[in-house]
């Protein structure tokens, strides 16, 4: 059971291998007692924690191909998504109700991106290619919508005057914050435009890496990794534009008046 | 035309205003005057709506402020900030930001009523000067209409001579039947602007009357 699958398939570390690689966790160790950085406990722990969140999730990501179904893996994924929307909700906690409004966000960005994959077929409604996927997608709604909410919420401190300006001249609140909301949602962008301009430059992006591991041949593995990028720009826009319409929203009250500052994310 | 109505705003554990009843009548120009923290620059923003009282109410020809469109209301009653706040990157722009239809003509005339007779409407707001750009975010205000001019301290950033520029503007203004509010800390230009005032002291109303009966602005000479 412990066996390696060294058939035809990818060419994975025996469990004897990855014992193995313990050393390299000594040779961590090494290095920081020997420079007294105090932090050997630290890094001991961290390790046989990764192995044992792994060996969980990897048990558990078993059960759920076997007996659960796309249902299961679907379950998982809305998981992610809420787990997604409690850290973005605390980056973004100057704008009220952030963990709704991150919740929101991430969950349409995540169906919108997820659904049209699934309905095009472009990949597989099965359990084996949803959860890793959708936690792709996951991570990228998460990372736009942290974004959005952090700089709505710095705009609306910094900008007050500006805003207040608009407003006074009998602008309604969306269009006073709009110059912001833009400013918001090209911040979370920009970042991942740039990740999709130097893909494969700098470093071989994670699917693609997966992939080649697995035995699979390079011009074949990047199709996938195609797909992968252009995921992560529509699940960053489509829930960066979520995240700063409705968070826009929030930081304004029926009478068109801009809330008092909450205390800003760290 | 503006009534304030036994109005107390608090923040927390801090009264800012205290039961504070005016009234700004039309036509005319009423100085808010008093120290700083006296609560100036609160009941101004009340007027816009841009906070509301925790008790009492502001009427607007009688009727409480909540009972109007509040993008209406804000429409008649113009507010222009403390230190200049420029919208957008060229005059014309700036001046359409609270109307977008404003024609060119219209523009060159708010203009001329700002003081700006003959500033190129495509000139870049970033080269203003600060008696320029407070007189350009007059203008703004007056494109939409209002019938009520907020002023917040309107000079109060800028130099001595942008500061009478912009005084001779706001003079001519009231000389024409705008109804205007100002707050100032400057006492002197209190007198020279308002013919009424209502000073405040840590909250509360101690004077109201015609300006050039008041106590407290005298107190200046």
């Amino acid at each position: 059971m412990l066996a390696a699958t060294q058939t035809a398939g990818p060419s994975v570390p025996t469990w004897v291998g990855v014992g193995a690689s313990v050393l390299l966790v000594g040779v961590c160790v090494a290095v920081v007692v020997r420079e007294q950085l105090g932090l050997g406990r630290e890094v001991v722990v961290a390790a046989v924690r990764a192995i044992i969140q792994l060996v969980a999730v990897g048990a558990l990501l078993g059960l759920l191909f076997t007996h659960t179904g796309l249902p299961g893996s679907l379950l998982w994924v809305a998981g992610m998504v809420a787990v997604g929307a409690r850290v973005a909700g605390r980056r973004g906690r100057g704008v009220p109700n952030a963990s709704w409004v991150a919740a929101a966000a991430i969950a349409v960005g995540v169906t919108g991106t997820l659904g049209l994959l699934v309905l095009a077929q472009v990949v597989n409604a099965e359990p084996r290619v949803v959860v890793p996927v959708g936690g792709m997608v996951v991570a990228a709604a998460t990372r736009g919508t942290s974004v959005v909410l952090l700089r709505l919420a710095e705009e609306s401190v910094v900008s007050r005057r500006l805003i207040e300006a608009r407003l006074a001249l009998g602008l309604p609140s969306g269009e006073a914050f709009a110059p912001h909301r833009r400013t918001a949602l090209r911040t979370a962008l920009v970042t991942d435009i740039d990740a999709v301009k130097t893909v494969g430059l700098i470093s071989l992006p994670g699917a693609m890496t997966g992939l080649l591991l697995a035995g699979v041949a390079p011009l074949t593995a990047i199709r996938y990794q195609v797909v992968v990028m252009y995921m992560i720009l529509s699940a960053v826009a489509v829930s960066g534009l979520v995240a700063a319409r409705l968070g826009t929203r929030q930081l304004f009250d029926d009478a068109e008046r801009l809330q008092e500052p909450a205390s800003l994310a760290a | 035309m503006l009534v304030l109505d036994g109005v107390s705003v608090v923040r927390g554990d801090t009264t800012v205003l205290d039961d504070v009843s005016a009234t700004l009548a039309p036509g005319r120009c009423t100085a808010v005057a008093g120290p700083s923290g006296a609560g100036k620059s609160t009941l101004l923003r009340l007027l816009d709506r841009l906070l509301e009282p925790t008790s009492g109410q502001v009427l607007f020809h009688g009727s409480p402020l909540p009972s109007y469109d509040v993008l209406e209301l804000r429409r008649r009653v113009g507010l222009v900030q403390q230190a200049p706040v420029l919208l957008g990157d060229t005059v014309l722009a700036d001046l359409r930001v609270g109307r977008r239809a404003l024609t060119p003509d219209e523009a060159s005339e708010l203009l001329v009523r700002a003081g700006l007779e003959g500033m190129p409407l495509d000139r870049g707001t970033a080269s203003l000067s600060g008696g320029e750009a407070q007189r350009l975010c007059l203008a703004r205000a007056l494109a939409v209409g209002p019938e009520v001019l907020l002023l917040d301290e309107p000079t109060s950033a800028l130099d001595a001579v942008a500061a009478l520029a912009v005084e001779r503007v706001v003079l001519s203004l009231i000389a024409d039947g705008l109804t205007a509010v100002l707050v100032s800390h400057d006492l002197r230009q209190a007198r020279r602007l308002a013919d009424d005032v209502v000073v405040l002291r840590a909250g509360r109303v101690v004077e109201t009357g015609p300006a050039s009966a008041s106590e407290y602005l005298a107190s200046a000479s």
